[in-house]
């Protein structure tokens, strides 16, 4: 199967891929506008089927210098001077970088944004089966997100190398909120593209394993010399069936507390004890 | 006090009386009802000339400017010492903060930066931009240009710039007004910082227009101001301090009461920190995040802009 997937999805070029600028105006209109009609008009922050999609953090001039210092990430990493490499690229002064209030933050943030929003140009499970490309048709909802997940996981590949780096940032106290956002974001992204339509409390359930499974695949890969990144592929595997391991014991757990907690109210009850 | 410049000497002799007594004087000859606490009349057309604030006070535009130098060449040399006492030193972190996050000097590959601190007469934020710039980016190139309409203060932070051996290739100091910058062409500088000087410019939209001309497309615009401190309780404090502490400090540290009673009344009155970033915007700058950054809890605030590629 990772064959087939990987054809079907594997970069046009790196290059068009990082420079290609995600504006608010067009990322409105990219994932799931065209799929449901939204009802209400303001904006949420995770996806729902009554509200328009969520759009791109960030302004049009920002997009601009920030998708250009994106280029300059593999040879410079994310620092201030890929930063003021991308300013001048975008005809903008070294000064300008004073736009991004969060400086060297913001580029890493950018990254995490345009990629999440980028997955459901890629890969949209919400489709018609038969507009689906070969290989991802009628896969259950575990493969769905194992597919999601290592489309998502590809996009870092190019930078792969300068990720540490990303993570020592995004790290650090002021931007540990807004990156556990982005990271939550990006679960709830993926739940949605592969259609899923829990209205219970696993909805937050779904998510937060979801997220655990991703930051540490996430950190694996950055550690993984192996081909084509083997070795990710088959950590996150391990990572998703222990998810399942962990979900099934919990339920067990869960119907062994209902069932004891039960028995004992019933057996209050023949004791006549006025219980309710 | 016995080391007290001759000029302010004089001023301050004159000034208690002064500064409360050109007002009345000024409303008697326009028949407006003008008085402490009170906004500008309603009825503007019966005067000339438009009115402005200065402090609580009504002045006629064209007096603002002349009252404002009056109490700038008053505090000119008690200037440090006393912000150091009010603030009790915080405003050199804020100045600090300010200068950091702006970054300023030549990047690798990149050219040297042509600066103006407007309102920049004691060297203040000058002096920290040259030294950042040599320490942080290596650059002993990007040249500062002091702007002040006030000369008792250029002369100072000159004084300043000898004393402590700065280059005089890359600092200089200018008289000029900030809401025109006449000898200043369009299009000239990287970054336009005011540091505690907006609030006494007369127009402050014309200002900020002249920021926005000088500016090279691109180029950046930072404001560090007094502020509205956001919570009530601590607000609360904070008027206090600043109405009955900070103008006895200035007659008992400066012997100038009327000068500081003008500072906390300037800084009551200055617009709040999303109004500002209006402002800045209705400029034609574009408004970097959410437009401001509070400092201590918006006792003061960086504003910064930026100006747009076409």
């Amino acid at each position: 199967m990772n064959n087939t997937i990987r054809t079907n999805f594997s970069s046009p070029s790196i290059g068009r891929i990082l420079s290609k600028p995600i504006t608010s105006s067009s990322s409105s209109s990219s994932c799931c506008s065209s799929l449901t009609t939204p009802r209400i008009k303001f904006r949420r922050r995770y996806h729902s089927y009554q509200h328009p999609a969520p759009g791109s953090p960030f302004t049009k001039a920002e997009s601009a210098i920030l998708s250009a210092s994106l280029l300059h990430v593999p040879s410079h990493g994310f620092s201030n001077a890929a930063l003021s490499f991308g300013a001048r690229d975008a005809n903008y002064l070294d000064i300008s970088v004073n736009m991004l209030p969060r400086g060297v933050f913001d580029l890493v943030h950018y990254h995490l944004a345009t990629e999440r929003l980028r997955l459901g140009d890629k890969i949209d499970f919400r489709k018609p089966e038969n507009e689906l490309p070969e290989g991802l048709r009628n896969l259950s909802i575990p493969a769905k997100i194992r597919v999601l997940c290592m489309e998502r996981l590809r996009a870092n590949a190019p930078i792969i190398h300068r990720w540490q780096e990303a993570f020592a940032v995004m790290s650090l106290a002021g931007n540990i909120s807004a990156s556990m956002s982005e990271l939550a974001k990006l679960s709830d992204e993926i739940w949605f593209l592969a259609g899923d339509e829990s209205h219970d409390t696993t909805w937050y359930t779904r998510r937060a394993t979801l997220s655990a499974v991703y930051a540490t695949t996430e950190l694996f890969m950055t550690q993984d010399n192996s081909k084509d990144f083997e070795a990710t592929w088959a950590f996150l595997d391990r990572r998703l069936h222990d998810v399942k391991t962990i979900g099934s014991s919990v339920s067990n757990v869960t119907s062994y507390l209902d069932f004891t907690v039960h028995a004992f109210a019933n057996v209050l009850r023949s004791k006549n004890v006025p219980f309710f | 006090m016995a080391t007290r410049p001759l000029s302010r000497c004089v001023f301050s002799a004159a000034s208690s009386k002064h500064l409360r007594s050109v007002v009345p004087r000024v409303a008697a000859f326009h028949s407006t009802p003008v008085g402490l606490n009170s906004s500008p009349p309603k009825d503007d057309q019966s005067s000339s000339e438009p009115v402005t604030h200065f402090g609580f006070q009504t002045v006629k535009e064209s007096l603002k400017a002349s009252k404002v130098a009056e109490v700038f060449s008053s505090v000119a040399s008690s200037y440090d010492t006393m912000n150091d006492v009010m603030s009790f030193g915080i405003h050199r972190l804020w100045k600090d903060h300010f200068v950091r996050s702006l970054d300023p000097g030549r990047r690798p590959g990149g050219q040297p930066m042509s600066i103006l601190d407007v309102a920049g007469g004691t060297g203040d934020i000058a002096f920290r931009m040259l030294d950042h710039s040599e320490k942080v980016n290596s650059d002993r190139e990007t040249t500062v240009l002091c702007a002040d309409i006030n000369a008792d203060m250029l002369k100072e932070g000159e004084k300043r710039a000898i004393q402590n051996g700065y280059d005089s290739n890359r600092i200089s100091f200018r008289a000029e007004n900030a809401e025109t910058l006449e000898s200043i062409p369009d299009n000239s500088i990287d970054l336009y910082t005011i540091s505690f000087g907006i609030r006494n410019v007369t127009r402050i939209p014309m200002a900020l227009k002249s920021a926005h001309r000088v500016l090279k497309p691109g180029g950046v615009f930072a404001c560090l101001e007094f502020s509205k401190v956001s919570p009530a309780p601590l607000d609360a404090i904070y008027q206090q301090y600043s109405f009955s502490v900070i103008p006895l400090m200035g007659q008992l540290v400066a012997g100038d009461r009327d000068s500081y009673q003008y500072l906390v009344e300037s800084i009551k009155r200055f617009p709040s920190q999303t109004e500002f970033a209006r402002m800045i915007k209705d400029a034609g700058l574009v408004n970097v995040g959410k437009g401001y950054e509070e400092l201590t809890f918006g006792v003061a605030s960086i504003w910064k802009g930026v100006k747009p590629l076409d």
